[in-house]
């Protein structure tokens, strides 16, 4: 038998496992299938609205009737009316509404006397999301009332219409969000938190791939196929890995980017390098660990502290700059982070190769870290010489 | 009499279950691993991690092309906000998108050439503000500030223009801001990001270590040919009840221990604030800890093999995460996933924990949350119950099963005996 056929015959053996474990189909396939359905759906509507906003109105005039109703009928808010502001504000703490307005008594009769009243309003800010669009939408709403009265009041001077707004709006901000016009967050965080899940199962199927023939003990077996060669028996393995979570990666990339239209400036075969490169990266981290660690459920529990905080030190949610120095230097071990590196560059800039070849590079480096420990693996196989579990 | 005996009996065999699942949980250095080192480092980890939680000083570039006054002024101010930086001045927009891809700076503020005349003229100058979205942070920051000095900016040229038409000064400031405000974010000031992803995440690892594992001894039990689940064979089938007490009663007490120090003492160390009275977040933590062990030892049923936990539930995690509403907020859920978030005990625990102790809510204020945590122990328990039971019923009928297994695989013409060589397992 030469090589290639050693390859394989190892990679037949890993097909009649993987069909006779179905740990393997539902922690791939299975997993990705779920997390893709349940990101997808759960973020479809990509910003949410109607985010219930509780108001006090101890004015009760027309004026305050109308913020409330102008309110309302942003796509942001949806008011909720108290009767007391300690109702209102034992609600917000317990997070049934995202922030509570309070309309003080005479505001009317204050703004029309010029006494300036002032409209108080609470943000509760833990819970993120809906308590910062409850902010941006009372401070927008506040904006506007002082636009419309101003507006009153000038063209009760005699003011006309084009030189009043030039009087209410001096300076306007025109906002262009680049790669994501609609600030949606179904974009933003599925693009990729899908493909870190994806990176959390190469690592983890991966490392049990690997760690099962010490587990079962039947290593010995793996290795009287591949010719006693570690690199031919890892190769037959990773063949068929290598094709399965290829397959996962690029159907993500097609669903993504083709069928369910999310914005990319560049080309989506690059993405489909990107997915490739950061595949093979991740499976180098899952050798290299269990190579370190031939336990496999201790090298399981690393792999899956490893792959868990991968997604945090992506930075994609909250930017690298934010986190301590020491961590910052950490994030280059993560496969994650230089896909999204890449896709920065090739998503919402399109700036093609000039703009992601040295990412490209960093995730071929992880090609080189399992050969470090090719030999002690070799050794973990002929001589099963650690615990099993 | 015979009461008193059944009694007795209960206690005795609740105590030597109790005291074997212990001895279990001890002896086994995976799950020391789980328990001890990932519940007591992964608070810390994640809370260096996010230790500043905020984002300050955003660099973006300005492009002036206009030239005048009120845009070097404009510059000036947002370079003085806590949310950007002016990192580069740049002479055209082609400069400043290759510094934006090169990810020197995450913004672009643009002063097109009429932006002072227009202002000269009363009319509405437009600028205009590109923002990199690749994280929603930096494009946070970016409009928070520009915006913030627009609204400064327009009170301050109202103000000449006001004049300029006949008012006085005080009738002109009452005209800019007939209606003033006052924000407040009482819990969490400047919209710190690791505030409330921490409280979060502390609850999450709570649920999740102990399921994790919970589920890695139920699959060591299954690989050794016992089972988690066998009950003492005087009792021929009956007391459930007591095992899963007293399996669960192991550990409750293990997870007190764990627990009070996720919840009290690693927000300590690191200034996470603790407004909330101890007693109610204490009774709080309890609740959620018994409704914690009773949901582990549920799904841990499904576990057959020690590792298997990780490669099925670990993608978990991040889900839990988005099923509390802290991020992604709850009245936004699709009614499916809203209904799919009451299996965990974590999207309750979460939500009270941060009322009761980030918020400083009274217990009223976790109040609906913990009614929906103690009917979920109700189920639980029951379910649980109900797993031990089914499980006894198939170590008792096993012969039957494998019989069945091995018509189907001849059927299906698998070579048993080589599969078993690769495999080696059961």
């Amino acid at each position: 038998m030469n090589n290639w056929q050693r390859i394989l015959s190892v990679a037949r053996r890993e097909l009649r496992i993987i069909r006779n474990r179905p740990l393997y189909f539902m922690g791939s396939v299975g997993v990705i299938a779920f997390c893709a359905v349940f990101f997808l759906t759960f973020l479809n509507n990509g910003l949410p609205d109607n985010i219930p906003i509780g108001i006090v109105d101890e004015d009760q005039s027309s004026t305050s009737r109308n913020f409330c109703l102008q309110l309302d009928a942003t796509q942001l808010g949806k008011v909720v009316r108290y009767d007391s502001f300690s109702a209102a504000r034992e609600d917000m703490t317990s997070g049934k509404i995202a922030a509570v307005c309070v309309i003080p008594e005479g505001m009317n009769e204050n703004i029309q006397a010029f006494k300036q009243p002032k409209i108080t309003f609470y943000v509760n800010g833990l819970y993120f999301v809906s308590g910062a669009l409850a902010w941006k939408d009372l401070l927008t709403m506040v904006n506007l009332t002082n636009g419309a009265v101003q507006r009153e009041i000038l063209r009760a001077k005699g003011f006309n219409d084009s030189q009043i707004m030039g009087m209410i709006r001096p300076i306007d901000i025109d906002t262009h969000q680049i790669g994501n016009v609609t600030t949606n967050y179904n974009y933003y965080l599925t693009g990729i938190l899908l493909p870190g899940i994806l990176e959390m199962i190469v690592i983890l199927v991966l490392i049990y791939s690997l760690g099962a023939e010490l587990k079962f003990g039947t290593s010995r077996h793996l290795m009287d196929t591949s010719g006693h060669s570690i690199v031919t028996a890892l190769m037959g393995k990773l063949l068929v890995w290598t094709i399965v979570f290829s397959a996962i990666g690029f159907v993500i990339i097609m669903l993504l980017y083709h069928w369910l239209h999310f914005p990319i400036s560049g080309s989506i075969f690059n993405m489909f390098l990107a997915m490739f490169l950061m595949i093979i990266a991740s499976e180098a981290a899952g050798i290299f660990i269990l190579e370190m660690l031939p336990v496999p459920r201790l090298a399981l529990s690393v792999g899956a502290l490893y792959s868990v905080l991968g997604l945090s030190l992506s930075g994609f949610t909250l930017p690298l700059e934010a986190m301590p120095p020491y961590i910052q230097g950490l994030a280059v071990m993560f496969p994650l982070r230089h896909y999204y590196l890449f896709h920065v560059q090739e998503v919402i800039f399109g700036a093609g190769f000039a703009g992601w070849w040295d990412e490209v590079i960093h995730l071929l480096v992880f090609l080189f870290v399992p050969l470090v420990g090719l030999s002690r693996l070799k050794n973990a196989y002929i001589h099963q010489n650690f615990p099993k579990e | 009499m015979a009461n008193n005996r059944f009694i007795n009996t209960w206690l005795r065999d609740w105590w030597d279950i109790f005291c074997h699942e212990l001895k279990q949980i001890f002896s086994d250095g995976g799950v020391m691993l789980i328990f001890i080192i990932a519940g007591l480092a992964y608070p810390l980890l994640y809370n260096v991690v996010y230790l500043n939680g905020l984002l300050e000083d955003t660099p973006v570039a300005v492009v002036d092309d206009a030239d005048c006054s009120d845009s070097r002024r404009f510059i000036r101010e947002i370079d003085a906000t806590r949310e950007v930086e002016v990192a580069a001045k740049c002479v055209n927009m082609d400069e400043a998108e290759r510094l934006m891809r090169d990810r020197k700076i995450n913004g672009i503020v643009y002063f097109p050439r009429d932006f002072g005349e227009k202002l000269a003229r009363n009319e509405t100058a437009t600028l205009s503000l590109y923002a990199d979205m690749s994280s929603f942070l930096y494009y946070k920051n970016a409009m928070i500030a520009t915006n913030f000095v627009m609204l400064h900016e327009i009170g301050q040229i109202q103000m000449e223009r006001y004049s300029l038409a006949g008012m006085t000064e005080q009738e002109a400031s009452q005209v800019i801001k007939p209606l003033g405000y006052e924000d407040n974010n009482p819990f969490n000031r400047t919209f710190n990001y690791s505030l409330f992803l921490i409280s979060a995440i502390l609850m999450i690892i709570i649920q999740q270590t102990m399921f994790y594992g919970m589920s890695l001894l139920a699959g060591t039990q299954r690989e050794r040919n016992h089972s988690f689940a066998s009950l003492p064979d005087k009792l021929e089938g009956h007391g459930m009840i007591r095992v899963v007490l007293g399996r669960g009663g192991a550990y409750w007490l293990l997870y007190l221990g764990i627990g009070m120090y996720i919840a009290f003492i690693v927000p300590a160390i690191f200034g996470i604030p603790q407004r909330g009275q101890f007693g109610d977040i204490l009774a709080m933590l309890l609740f959620f800890i018994t409704d914690c062990v009773f949901f582990s030892m549920t799904w841990s049923t499904l576990i057959t093999r020690r590792e298997s936990v990780f490669l099925l539930f670990l993608a978990m995690s991040p889900i839990c995460l988005f099923l509390t509403g802290c991020s992604w907020p709850t009245v936004a859920f699709p009614g499916f996933w809203k209904v799919f978030s009451y299996i965990f005990p974590s999207t309750f625990g979460v939500q009270s924990y941060i009322n009761l102790s980030t918020a400083g809510g009274d217990i009223n204020a976790a109040g609906s949350q913990m009614r929906i945590m103690i009917l979920q122990t109700i189920i639980y328990f029951g379910l649980s119950c109900a797993c031990i039971f089914a499980e006894n019923w198939v170590i008792h009928h096993k012969e039957v099963i494998r019989e069945r297994k091995d018509k189907l695989a001849r059927k299906a013409g698998i070579d048993k005996v080589e599969d078993t060589k690769i495999i080696a397992g059961e």
